[in-house]
Order: structure tokens, then C-alpha cells, then sequence
């Protein structure tokens, strides 16, 4: 849209990425909250945080979209197993265990868990966990390295992918893909998607790592039930859960950027933000809204748990697993590469995918900074 | 040419001048959209451009990038092996069917109506269908396959198979060269079939010594013509490629071809000189194969002059 | 260049007399060729055919078919008998030398299953999956077929598509034939290096003017709206100038020179005597035209980035990236991509091929 020279006046909601991705484009509305002393304060810290720059404010926040354990307890129930926890001072609900009652969960055309002597991998009928639609980022970022869900340094000059870190985050997807085969490959997934459209949906994943936009579409009308749970810990002892963040931002070259200032703040001020977030299924950021977005929320998913969504906020990733990094669009490339090696079986040691993975990143931030 | 007369003279300036003024919307057109662009697309690849900033002059450095950048090489690779793959077969399938569609059957138009139709479809449209044919799980192709025993193999979504897919799905669509073939099929004279059959020789003697010959321009014309497309080949890859496996570029970049990686550095990664610099490597490139071929055709193609000129001797 | 042979595409080599087919040891070896080719050419039909009956079968489908994979092409559905609030699926089950119709209650280890009679519900029995098979019945929904027009706006891409393809036609028919005419009718110092220059266009690829012509749309405003898509065929092409150029050089001069000499201008002699002429070509470059900027996905992809400017072609492509899992839809919004061009093609096949031939040989 902006390489048309067409900018439209406001844009959004846009996730981290979005902005990220376009980073050049936006107008800093820094001079506009100054000009009337617009007041901040309701903007719930995580919210702004996550948008924010040090050379510019991109935006005002629309609102997050925690992650948190999606599971089916009818397969939970089949299983005779015990539902994740929603308490997260629960310290036993780790990555750990997601593997244990993961393959437990994992049945072979013949019924035969992930357990068994008998499993038969090339015929699983379903699966325990998986993490198919989070990008590579926030996955890694689960086990925190110091980055945290940005692959490169604070000064953005050392490419650091493969942090210890990280790789026990790959290595534990890949031996989950195939070793214990709780989680699908890449073809598995993929099929997954396009016979029920989404992970969950399908009815063969028992376990789902995911955030609140995926509620508002994909767990409607299903044949089974689903509850929310708390994100695991990982395995040094603590919990990220990856957030995704949407903000308004308005281009550089629009024309009329003081209206777009005012719808800006107009969708995003007290009244009219929950509903726009319920609509796309981001928590508002506005404290003061809370409560009663918490009340409309309830009322579309009586049955679901609620509690977890607030709560993980608590756990996000800053570095966010979508913020800018330079040349971002090539960065993002190279990080989904290394996750698709690893589903499709081409290379399942995750140190050797870093290491390269590493070495092409460093290559590229490289060649900015030869540039600037 | 001899002018007589000053009005012989004008009628040719006059004559000149209305088929200069006949052909000039192309002319303009070459300039502003194919000459100027060209020059324009040749600066650019000297220049570090992203077009919201002006175009910054860095030399040859995108050019030595490109030679160092893996995934430059990885592209070449892809789309030279489906190149072999596709190229070939699809020359010797549409021969194949041009001789079997040139023999007298009742509904021959319509058979050569049949083949020909997958080529006049959407590229996005069949490509789509594909993709459900050739999911692991619920696709035609792997449930046909396992009902005769055989795992499939993950098509689309397994590096080893991805450009195979592709392959697959040109050869559906072999019809329109097929029709190439069976023209010039029927362009090969008669009578030297009938010389031949006098001289006593049998179908597959004639076979080798006429048709073959007399088709080694079409076969040449589509080599060359194949192998320039297959470095343009971009909505079915672009479409199929889409998905959660990796992005565009297919899992681990295994269908990363050349015109996909060019699409991506200008309109993804914003790289307009970059993108440019592999437009100009990918100009030299298909000259080069151009001119080899057209080299190399002294050796095995036939005209028609020729032969007839030696059969006469 | 050779000369154009247009030889009809009807005529296949002439079949050899029955006495020399006995010298040459073929006895009724035509009879054998000839069947042997009709059921080749019918195997190869099925394969050509089949995808698009599969893509037209999954289009009538819903989503809960879909996911039970069948490959029948016509569209089943596996019937469910509902059992204590729950669907279940019904089988044909061989139970006691009986075969009787009996619900899939739950699934159990070792590939078998726990079946019961819907009726009798407290007997169950335990059978091996594999060996029965579903209860189905024909279950069609023509209904996909507005929802997917209406889910993604197609009926705005519908128009988009018409208005490039036929403002690209009418621009290119205006052009082409001005220029084609240049290129066949007159004499002039510098002309055939021109039309060699043409000529050279054909090998160029499209990426390397793609940029700057980007820039320059952009430049102008251009970008984000259809006019990058018809404007440049105002400026006619290489491959249609080259087509009518060959075309209008087997119209006889005689027809020029009587016009001339009644006292017609160039332009008129384009109009009355070459154009009426010149029929065939045009109608085949019209239909090469529609069929590629109907299909065209490069150019729409670069140039359109608004939904609403969008044509078919991305408007379907992100319909399939966005939606997924709506396949029966995406299908569909498929079928109705591919039926114009389909009924295009049946209609002008004859001009089609023979337009195809033209072009190609005259290429040589």
C-alpha cells in the first residue's frame, strides 16, 4: 500500500510484525499526544510497551493477545488423564510434562499410545501437542534466552539465534516431532489444516499452544469441548508466554493525519475499545476497561476459563517475538526456514539449524550495518 | 532503388512516413515501457533502492552479493532441476501425443480439444486443486496409492518431492505443446514418406528418417522457449507456496524458484537494486542458454531446405 | 523467415493401399494402430480430465465430507445415527454372516472398533475397522456456490477482471493492428530493422523492466489501480503485432492497390480492406488476449494492493490463504474462475488452434 504512494489515513489493527515490517512507513504521533496533552496513563504498561520505540511512538495500542494452553477434554477424558492445570503457581505443569501426557495423548491407528512398543509413527491417528502456527520466534522464546524472542542483540549487531536456550527450545520441538512423535510434521500439519482448517478444529490435536484470536473463530461450534489452561514452565524453572500485540498507526505521507489522529483515539478510547476488541479478540488496553470487556468476553465463551488470559499477561516476552530487528522481512525468512527444516525432517539436530541459521542472520545484520 | 522522378521520391517519403506513423504507438511504447526501463533497471542494479528513498549508487555491490548470497544459488539450483525434470519429459510426452493425435480415429478434433484444455486455465485456479490432490492425508493421489499398498510421499510439503509436484502439474499441462508438434507433424511433406516407403522402409524405419529429422526445429524452438519459462514460473509456486510451511519459497526453500526469490527481494524485503541486479544475471543467463542452443542446432536440426536439397541429389 | 504454411490441422498423413501394408508385414496393422492410439489418447483423457470432475466434486462438498476424505467424485456423505446426543457414524457391518447397518460407537485399540445396532442399543460388538464399510448417500450443496461469491467480495473482482481484460483488449486490437500494418504494408528505410527490434522484445523477461516500470506507475499514482494492467496495451505487443503481421502478408496487394486507386487513404485501406480480411487473426488474438489477462496472477499481484482493485486471480489466491480451510468454497470460487475461459475455448476452438499454428510456424 505505501509502495503505491496511495497511503491510506489510519491503519489497523496491526500486530507487532505489521509494524515492524513497514517500520519506515509510520508518522510518530509523539508531536499529537504532546499538542493536547493527551493522557497515556489508562494504556495498560505491557500494551504500550510492546509498540514502543525509542526514536518513535508508532501508535496507540488496541490491545493483546496473551497465549495459553488450548486443550480437548473429550480426548483428555478418552485418555484418563488429569487436565492441564489453570493454577499457575503449579510448578509440576512444565515442558516436561507436556511431553509425558503428550505421548500419552498420541494415538496410532490401532489405539496404541506414543508409549507403547507397538506405536506405529507412520500411522498416527492423532496428536498429543503442537505448535504449527506460532512463528519460529516465539517459539524459541519460550525457554528465555537473555534476548528473549528477538534473535539478535539489544544493539541489534550480534545475530544470537542459537543461545543455549534456543536450541533445547528446537531441540525439544524437533525430538517431539521425531523421537516421541507427539507433535506432526510439517505434512501432518499441514493436512491437519486443510481437512479441519486449524489445529484444534480438526479434532486430532489434543493439546494446542495458542492465543485469544484464535478463539474468536476457530472454537466455535465444535463437536467437542475445550478448555483453557496455563502456559507451561519451561525448563529453567520459568514461565513466557508469548504475547501478540495490535496497535493503530497512521502512515508518514497521509495526507490528514490530524483525522486520523482523532479516529485513532476515538477507537481506542474507553467506549468503543472493548468492542473493538471483542471483535477481534485482544484483551483492551486500557485498564479501566477491563472488568466489563472481562464481562462481555464471558458472555461469548461461558464455558471457557477465562482467568488464564488476564493471568498470562503476567508471563509476556519483551524483547516481543515480533518486534523490529533490521532488515526485518529477511530476518523472519531465515527464522522460518530453520523451523521448517526442522518439520520436514531435512536436519532434526536443532544445534546445527541454529548454528547455520545463526551464521545467515549474522550475515544479514552485517550487511545493514555496512549500508547505514 | 532508383528515384526517376522527384515524385517517385515523395510518394516513398510519403509511404515511409505513414508506416513510421502506423507503427509508432509501438515505437513510443518501446521506449517509455521496454528501452527506458531497461536502462533504468540497469542503474538500479548499481544502486541500493527500497523506493521510498531516493536510489543510493553502491557500485557492483549487489552483484557481489548476489555471487555470495546462498540463496541466490539455491534458486538457480530449483529452477534448473525442474528444468530437467519438466523439460524432457514434457518434450517427449507432447511428441508422444502429437504422433498418437495425428493418426486418422474418429473424434480426433476432440481429443486434441481434451488435451489442450488444461492449458487455457487459471494458473491460481489449478493450482489450488492440486493442492488438495496432493495433500498427504486426504488427497487423491497418496489414497489412490495407498490402495495399491504404497505410502505417499508428502508431495507438496516434502522437500525431496516439492519440485516433482511441480513437475506433475506442468505435465497436465502438456497439451499446448502438444499442438506445436502436431503442427509441425503435418507440416512434413509427403512425398518424403512416399520416397521412403518406396525405397522399401518400413513405420519405425520411416519414423526415424524423416519424422524426427523434419521435427528437429519444433523440438528445438520448444526446448529453448521451455527453458527461458521455466526461469519465469512464478503463479503456480507463489500459490502453492503460500501455506504455513515456511512462507513463500516452499519448505526450506526447496521450491525457492529464480522469479520467486526476484519477486521477494523487490516486493518483500523492499531490495529494488538487489532485485534488479538478479533481472540483469537472469537476462545474461538466458542469453548464454540462447545462444548455446542456437549453436549447437547446426549439429541436429533439419530445414526443410536442406533436406530436400540433399534427397534431390 | 519462412513463410507461413498454414496447412488445416484435418489432414493426417495419408494412409498407405492395403497391398503395400501386406509387402511391408503390417497386415491390418492400420486397424491395430488405430485402436491401440483410441484407447492411449482414452487412458490420457481420464487423466486430464478426472482433476477438474475431483475439483467440481469437492466444490458441491461441505466441510465435515472434506474431512472424511472420500475419493469417490461424487459427492458422499457418511450417513450418522444420532446415539445418547451424539452423531455417530453408521457402517454396513458383516456380523453372524449377516450384513447389517450399525453405528460406530467408540473406536478401539488393535484397528477395531465397538459397533452397535441403533435400535438394540445394549449389544455391541467388536469388529475390525478396516473390513466394513461406510454408509453413505449422495450429498450435494450447490449452496457453496453463492456463499463463496459472497464470503470474499468476488462479484468486485468479477468486474476488475472484466474491465482489464476487455480494456486491454480493445486497447491492444487498436494498436496492434495500426502497428501490424505498419510493419506489412509499407516500405521505409528503417522499418525491418524495427520490426527485428520487435522481434528481440519476445526473448526479454519481464523482470528486467518490471522495476522501473513499477517506479514510474508509482510516480504517477498509478499503482494501486487497474490502469498499469490495460494502459501499456495501448502501446501494442510483440507476439499479436508479430501474429497480424504475418497474417495481413498473405492478404493479396491487388485488393490494396484497387483502393488506392479510388482514392483511399492508409487508414481507410486498414479499415475496409485489411481489417474484413483479416478476420481469423483478429479473432484469434482476441481470444489469446482474454484468455491471458483472465488468467494473468504477475502483474495483478504487483500492481493491486487495495481488496477492492483486486482481480479474480489474487482475490482467489487470498481467499485460499486467508480462508483455508474453506475448500469446498475455495474450489468453488475455482469452478467459476475456469468456466469462461472453458466456454471461450469450446466455442473459437477451430480459429484457436488454427490461430496457435499460425503463430508458431511462422515463428520458425
Amino acid at each position: 500500500m505505501f509502495a503505491g504512494g496511495n497511503a491510506p489515513q489510519l491503519v489497523g489493527p496491526n500486530g507487532v510484525s505489521t509494524i515492524a515490517e513497514f517500520f519506515d512507513s509510520w508518522a510518530d504521533i509523539t508531536p499529537f499526544i504532546e499538542a493536547e496533552n493527551f493522557d497515556t496513563s489508562d494504556f495498560y504498561g505491557p500494551a504500550v510497551e510492546l509498540n514502543q520505540y525509542p526514536e518513535i511512538n508508532t501508535g496507540l495500542p488496541l490491545g493483546l493477545y496473551p497465549s495459553f494452553i488450548l486443550y480437548n477434554i473429550d480426548m483428555f477424558d478418552a485418555a484418563g488423564l488429569d487436565y492441564p492445570p489453570s493454577d499457575f503457581s503449579d510448578t509440576s505443569w512444565n515442558m516436561d510434562k507436556i511431553r509425558e501426557i503428550g505421548m500419552k495423548l498420541t494415538l496410532d491407528a490401532n489405539g496404541n499410545d506414543a508409549t507403547s512398543p507397538d506405536f506405529d509413527p507412520e500411522n498416527i491417528g492423532q496428536w498429543g501437542y503442537g505448535d504449527q502456527w506460532s512463528e519460529m520466534r516465539a517459539l524459541l522464546a519460550r525457554e528465555g534466552a537473555p534476548d528473549v524472542g528477538r534473535p539478535t542483540s539489544a544493539d541489534y549487531k550480534t545475530a544470537t539465534a542459537n543461545s543455549p536456550e534456543n536450541i533445547m527450545a528446537l531441540q525439544w520441538y524437533s525430538d517431539g516431532i521425531w523421537k516421541d512423535h507427539f507433535i506432526p510434521n510439517a505434512e501432518q500439519g499441514d493436512a491437519m489444516d486443510a481437512t479441519g482448517g486449524s489445529p484444534i478444529e480438526s479434532g486430532l490435536q489434543a493439546i494446542f499452544q495458542t492465543h485469544t484470536w484464535y478463539l474468536t473463530e476457530s472454537i466455535v461450534g465444535l463437536p467437542f469441548e475445550v478448555q483453557l489452561a496455563a502456559p507451561p514452565f519451561n525448563h529453567k524453572g520459568e514461565r513466557i508466554a508469548v504475547i501478540d500485540a495490535d496497535n493503530f498507526t497512521m502512515p508518514k505521507d497521509a495526507a490528514h493525519q490530524q483525522e486520523a489522529w482523532e479516529v485513532m483515539k476515538w477507537l481506542t478510547a474507553p467506549e468503543q475499545i472493548v468492542d473493538v476488541c471483542l471483535i477481534y479478540g485482544c484483551v483492551p488496553a486500557r485498564k479501566s476497561v477491563q472488568d466489563s470487556f472481562r464481562t462481555a468476553f464471558q458472555e461469548r465463551f461461558p464455558d471457557l476459563n477465562l482467568d488464564v488470559i488476564f493471568e498470562s499477561i503476567e508471563y509476556l516476552d519483551i524483547p516481543n517475538n515480533e518486534a523490529w530487528v533490521p532488515n526485518w522481512g529477511r530476518v523472519n525468512e531465515i527464522m522460518e526456514n530453520a523451523g521448517g527444516i526442522i518439520k520436514t525432517g531435512t536436519n532434526i539436530d536443532a544445534k546445527s539449524v541454529l548454528d547455520e541459521t545463526n551464521a545467515e542472520l549474522q550475515t544479514v545484520l552485517d550487511e545493514y550495518w555496512a549500508s547505514q | 532503388m532508383q528515384w526517376l522522378n522527384t515524385r517517385q521520391w515523395t510518394l516513398a517519403r510519403r509511404e515511409a512516413a505513414s508506416g513510421y506513423l502506423f507503427v509508432s504507438p509501438w515505437i513510443i511504447g518501446f521506449a517509455l515501457l521496454t528501452l527506458g526501463p531497461m536502462i533504468a533497471s540497469l542503474y538500479f542494479s548499481f544502486t541500493k533502492y527500497n523506493i521510498v528513498d531516493p536510489p543510493k549508487w553502491i557500485g557492483i555491490e549487489n552483484y557481489s552479493r548476489l555471487f555470495s548470497d546462498p540463496l541466490f544459488w539455491q534458486s538457480l539450483k530449483v529452477t534448473l532441476h525442474f528444468a530437467v525434470l519438466a523439460l524432457p519429459s514434457g518434450l517427449v510426452l507432447g511428441f508422444v501425443l502429437a504422433i498418437l493425435l495425428n493418426q486418422k480415429i474418429p473424434g480426433v478434433n476432440l481429443w486434441r480439444t481434451l488435451y489442450f484444455l488444461p492449458s487455457v486455465l487459471s494458473g491460481v485456479a489449478v493450482t489450488l486443486l492440486w493442492i488438495i490432490i496432493f495433500n498427504p492425508q486426504i488427497g487423491a493421489i497418496n489414497q489412490l496409492l495407498e490402495k495399491i499398498g504404497i505410502k505417499g510421499p508428502g508431495w507438496l510439503n516434502d522437500p525431496d518431492w516439492a519440485i516433482p509436484s511441480f513437475a506433475i502439474m506442468a505435465l497436465w499441462g502438456v497439451g499446448s505443446s502438444m499442438i506445436i508438434y502436431l503442427a509441425g507433424l503435418q507440416g512434413v511433406p509427403v512425398d518424403l514418406y512416399d520416397a521412403a516407403k518406396v525405397d522399401g522402409a518400413n513405420s519405425w524405419q520411416r519414423f526415424r528418417a524423416v519424422t524426427i529429422p523434419m521435427m528437429t526445429p519444433v523440438l528445438f524452438y520448444n526446448l529453448v522457449l521451455g527453458l527461458i519459462a521455466t526461469f519465469s514460473y512464478f503463479t503456480q509456486v507463489y500459490v502453492a507456496t503460500s501455506g504455513a510451511t515456511g512462507g513463500a519459497g516452499g519448505p526450506a526453500r526447496s521450491t525457492l524458484f529464480y522469479n520467486l526469490y526476484l519477486y521477494q527481494a523487490a516486493f518483500k524485503y523492499f531490495e529494488m537494486g538487489y532485485a534488479s541486479a538478479m533481472a540483469w544475471v537472469l537476462f545474461v543467463i538466458i542469453l548464454i542458454l540462447t545462444g548455446l542452443v542456437f549453436r549447437s542446432s547446426s549439429l541436429w536440426v533439419y530445414y526443410e531446405g536442406e533436406l530436400r536439397g540433399k534427397s534431390e541429389s | 523467415m519462412s513463410s507461413t504454411t498454414t496447412t488445416p490441422l484435418s489432414s493426417p498423413i495419408s494412409p498407405t493401399p492395403a497391398i503395400e501394408r501386406w509387402k511391408l508385414g503390417i497386415r491390418g496393422g492400420t486397424l491395430a494402430v488405430k485402436g491401440l492410439t483410441t484407447l492411449v489418447l482414452g487412458a490420457g483423457a481420464v487423466i486430464i480430465l478426472v482433476p477438474l470432475l475431483y475439483m467440481i466434486s469437492i466444490s458441491l462438498r461441505d466441510r465435515t465430507q472434506i474431512r472424511q476424505g472420500s475419493l469417490e467424485l461424487i459427492p458422499m456423505r457418511q450417513i450418522e445415527v444420532e446415539i445418547n446426543g451424539k452423531g455417530e457414524p453408521l457402517y454396513n457391518v458383516t456380523v453372524d454372516g449377516q450384513t447389517r447397518q450399525m453405528a460406530l460407537v467408540k473406536k478401539a485399540p488393535g484397528g477395531k472398533g465397538i459397533f452397535a445396532d441403533p435400535s438394540n442399543l445394549d449389544q455391541t460388538y467388536e469388529l475390525v475397522l478396516k473390513d466394513q464399510s461406510p454408509v453413505s448417500v449422495i450429498d450435494v450443496h450447490p449452496e457453496n456456490y453463492p456463499e463463496a461469491m459472497t464470503t470474499v467480495p468476488f462479484d468486485r473482482y468479477f468486474i476488475n477482471t472484466m474491465i482489464v481484460t476487455f480494456g486491454g483488449m480493445a486497447g491492444m486490437l487498436f494498436s496492434c493492428s495500426l502497428v501490424a500494418y505498419g510493419f506489412s504494408r509499407f516500405r521505409a528505410r528503417w522499418i525491418n530493422v524495427l520490426f527485428l527490434i520487435l522481434l528481440s522484445t519476445i526473448m526479454l523477461p519481464r523482470q528486467v523492466t518490471l522495476i522501473p516500470v513499477y517506479v514510474i506507475f508509482q510516480e504517477i499514482g498509478w499503482v494501486d489501480t487497474l490502469l498499469p494492467l490495460i494502459v501499456p496495451n495501448f502501446f501494442a505487443n510483440a507476439y499479436d503485432v508479430f501474429l497480424l503481421r504475418q497474417f495481413f502478408m498473405t492478404i493479396p496487394l491487388d485488393l490494396d492497390e484497387a483502393a488506392k486507386l479510388d482514392g483511399a487513404s492508409p487508414l481507410q485501406i486498414l479499415l475496409y480492406v485489411i481489417l474484413p480480411m483479416a478476420r481469423p487473426a483478429i479473432v484469434a488474438v482476441a481470444i489469446f488476449h482474454f484468455l491471458y489477462a483472465w488468467n494473468d496472477f504477475y502483474e495483478p499481484l504487483i500492481f493491486l494492493h487495495s481488496r477492492e482493485n483486486w482481480t479474480m486471480a489474487v482475490g482467489l489466491q487470498t481467499f485460499n490463504a486467508l480462508y483455508a480451510v474453506n475448500t469446498h468454497l475455495i474450489m468453488a470460487a475455482s469452478v467459476v474462475m475456469i468456466i469462461p475461459p472453458i466456454l471461450l475455448f469450446f466455442f473459437s476452438q477451430k480459429i484457436f488452434t488454427q490461430g496457435v499454428v499460425i503463430t508458431r510456424m511462422a515463428e520458425k
